[in-house]
């Protein structure tokens, strides 16, 4: 692992490996949010930046330190009542960009960028009144494809899945509890709030699923759900990864809604060998001091050389690059860390 | 009729532009429009989905706090703050 770029709640900060040091460039957009990396189709990064005052906006760059702002980014209509409070993912589908956002919904661009428009099909959806949001608003944080079928997560509405390329919508949730679950009620369509979702590209009907209830799988495509929770010591967390390569999965739990740092302060990321079978701690390194911190659901990444990273609440950023086996906590101390990348 | 606008640091320098500008109106909504006929990436950053300026956001006219119909005149100076707030 030699570059990581990381978004934080103050700037963005690129991190250069030489050695076993490492070194540290920014703030880059100071006093900005920085919530999301992407890519263009023309390559590209860009990154998504907000502000308590300024609202969001999308930087593009060729080398992750010069940037420069797009004339425009996702935005509401005028006299929906909506706000563009935050652009929490890009998903880059050949020609074509998606940005998922908050209030929750979908935008593309055909322009690289230039131009965004709204997915009507989901921003619009029939159950669009009953959308409420959760702690961390109403938003559009995780967008997979596989051909004509996109699944977006939605806190605190969903799966939902297209089996049309992003014309017509459905929700996914069977077999997940909803936030407020009433007693012998029938589940709702809507009101479930996914934190983390990950996919099998080759078997793209299998699906991980860190929620607010607890960690899930489908083995078709969303249709049905099951809890997967055997050897973590919590099930609630927001962060959910499968390598391309070996299929490890790896999650981070954290001890319940109402108290969102690791159980009794031992951080530690949790792997699955077999497919969401059983869990343990991923390998070494863990320290032995309680760290009450977490880990944000776009605080985490990772690459087909097994190199992953992920960054906390607290500031700190902990890498390994032999798969998930020796993790190593960086020196370097940050704000808020909302979004991780692996650059090379 | 030029009339000065200043715009916060904070946000000049992550859309990569100065902090003074010269723009043409009789109010402050004409202003704005100039402005952001050069600069469009600060329109969204300066009002809200709704066309008003942001909450957080205060505009004097020569040192009078003005909403988007408050008329302009021939060299006046306005300038634009931003909430004193956050961690």
């Amino acid at each position: 692992m030699r570059r990581i770029v990381i978004g934080t709640e103050k700037g963005a900060y690129l991190l250069s490996a030489s050695g076993a040091s490492w070194t540290v460039e920014g703030p880059m957009f100071p006093g900005w949010k920085v919530t999301a990396f992407g890519q263009a189709p023309d390559g590209r990064h860009l990154a998504a930046v907000g502000s308590n005052w300024f609202g969001v906006g999308v930087h593009a760059s060729q080398d992750w330190t010069n940037w420069s702002q797009m004339e425009s980014a996702p935005s509401w209509p005028e006299n929906q009542g909506r706000k563009m409070d935050q652009i929490w993912a890009f998903h880059t589908d050949g020609d074509r960009l998606w940005a998922g956002v908050a209030d929750a919904g979908l935008f593309t661009s055909d322009d690289g960028a230039m131009t965004w428009n709204p997915v009507e099909g989901l921003n619009e959806h029939r159950t669009r009144a009953d959308w409420h949001p959760g702690f961390g608003g109403l938003c559009a944080h995780r967008i997979l494809m596989s051909g004509e079928q996109i699944w977006v997560g939605i806190s605190a509405v969903g799966v939902f899945r297209s089996d049309d390329a992003g014309a017509t919508w459905d929700a996914k949730n069977h077999g997940v509890p909803p936030v407020d679950a009433a007693d012998n009620a029938a589940p709702p369509e809507v009101g479930y709030c996914v934190h983390g979702l990950s996919q099998d590209p080759d078997h793209p009907e299998k699906l991980w699923r860190q929620d607010h209830q607890g960690v899930f799988r489908t083995v078709d495509a969303g249709d049905h759900w099951e809890r997967i929770e055997n050897g973590l010591p919590a099930g609630f967390g927001f962060v959910m990864w499968r390598h391309p390569g070996s299929g490890r999965l790896l999650t981070l739990p954290l001890s319940s809604d109402e108290n969102r740092v690791p159980v009794d302060g031992m951080l530690r990321a949790y792997v699955s060998d077999d497919e969401g079978d059983t869990w343990e701690i991923a390998g070494r390194g863990w320290p032995d001091a309680p760290q009450f911190t977490g880990t944000l659901r776009g605080a985490f990444d990772g690459d087909s050389d097994g190199q992953f990273c992920f960054g906390t609440t607290g500031g700190k950023l902990w890498v390994t690059g032999d798969g998930a086996e020796t993790w190593e906590e960086l020196q370097p101390a940050f704000p808020r860390i909302a979004a991780v990348r692996i650059i090379e | 009729m030029s009339v000065t606008v200043r715009l916060p640091r904070v946000l000049t320098q992550v859309v990569g532009i100065g902090p003074k500008h010269d723009a043409d109106g009789h109010n402050l909504g004409e202003v704005l429009d100039d402005l952001f006929a050069r600069e469009p990436s600060l329109k969204s950053h300066l009002l809200d989905e709704e066309g008003r300026i942001r909450p957080h956001i205060l505009v004097f006219v020569d040192a009078t706090r003005a909403g988007i119909d408050s008329p302009v005149g021939p060299h006046s100076e306005v300038q634009v703050l931003q909430a004193v707030s956050g961690g």
